[in-house]
């Protein structure tokens, strides 16, 4: 497949998830503040809910294609103690800005100016990482790729099976407290 | 409870892009990453121009939510309030370093990562709970 019909495909793609986030009124940030002050059953529902489906899906995607499958998403750097700071950084900023990614990118099409800011904002942060603090650390990252499966010797689908599994309770929890 | 009701329903709704991620998955091979698709943005498209793909993604992130707010009639045009941008735009700064420091992780973590059993992404995840409860603490305090 041609890159520019790549895409075309993807943006399509993005249009149905800007959709459902926004009529969903999904965005992680709000959902961890919710979480801070006791009130965290919504988000926990959705992302249950997010979870059960892609991971199942993604667990079932290998047996379809031998191309497909479970993939490392990112890089394990520094033995896992650069995710870890992002992470802390990234939570920061989301908390500060009102808007983790699919939040800000789904205020900017509401209509929120201020997301257009923070989007902006975005640069600055990224250029200090890539063209200072990276060339810096090169040498002491130690980048890996690696599966939580692979890390405990035990296959994907016994590891996917058992986190789907508690999710559902979870889920079948939440839902029974609601009611 | 109709299928209107249904409809609406945010669990069905998260259900919906959920599906979405996977759909894309099985008939494109790429699956969607956030933090690392604004990299095109200071120049840096990836091998393969993956990061490049992730961004016109966003930008169709963009458009789908901007359809969903137009049609639900939540569409408003908001103008920043002056007191509000340095706060915006330190929160900006510090997602993009978390985003480019471990490259693919953070909120692609809750979308793709964990799924996908990435250590990376349950690590990411940690420290984006930690994170977000330091800065809780700071702004809220003891309120």
């Amino acid at each position: 497949m041609n890159f520019p019909l790549l895409c075309m495909i993807g943006f399509l793609f993005g249009i149905g998830f800007g959709y459902f986030v926004q009529r969903a009124g999904l965005c992680f940030s709000h959902g961890l503040a919710e979480i801070f002050i006791g009130k965290g059953k919504r988000i926990c529902r959705l992302f249950s809910v997010i979870f059960i489906i892609t991971a199942t899906g993604f667990l079932i995607s290998g047996y379809i294609s031998p191309q497909l499958g479970l993939k490392p998403v990112g890089e394990l750097r520094g033995a896992g103690f650069y995710n870890v700071l992002s992470g802390i950084f990234f939570g920061a900023g989301i908390l500060l800005n009102g808007g983790c990614v699919l939040g800000t990118l789904r205020q900017i099409g509401e209509g929120n100016l201020n997301f257009v800011v923070a989007f902006i904002s975005f640069i600055p942060g990224m250029a200090l990482v890539v063209y200072i603090i990276d060339p810096l650390l090169e040498h002491g990252y130690n980048t890996r790729n690696i599966l939580l499966s692979e890390m405990m010797g035990v296959d994907s689908p016994w590891v996917t099976g058992a986190l789907v599994l508690m999710a559902v309770l979870w889920l079948s929890t939440i839902l029974r407290r609601k009611r | 409870m109709n299928f209107k009701t249904i409809f609406r329903q945010p669990t069905f709704l998260v259900g919906c892009f959920a599906l979405l991620n996977v759909a894309m998955y099985l008939s494109i091979k790429k699956f969607w990453i956030g933090g690392s698709s604004f990299l095109p943005m200071i120049g840096i498209t990836g091998t393969e121009n993956k990061f490049l793909f992730a961004f016109i993604v966003n930008l169709g992130v963009i458009a789908g939510a901007m359809i969903g707010a137009i049609s639900s009639r939540e569409f408003r045009l908001r103008i920043p309030r002056p007191v509000d941008l340095p706060r915006t735009i330190l929160g900006g700064i510090l997602i993009g370093i978390g985003v480019t420091l471990a490259p693919g992780t953070c909120t692609t973590s809750f979308v793709s990562g964990m799924e996908m059993l990435s250590v990376s992404s349950y690590l990411s995840a940690a420290g984006i709970f930690i994170g977000a409860y330091i800065m809780f603490k700071i702004i809220w305090g003891g309120k």
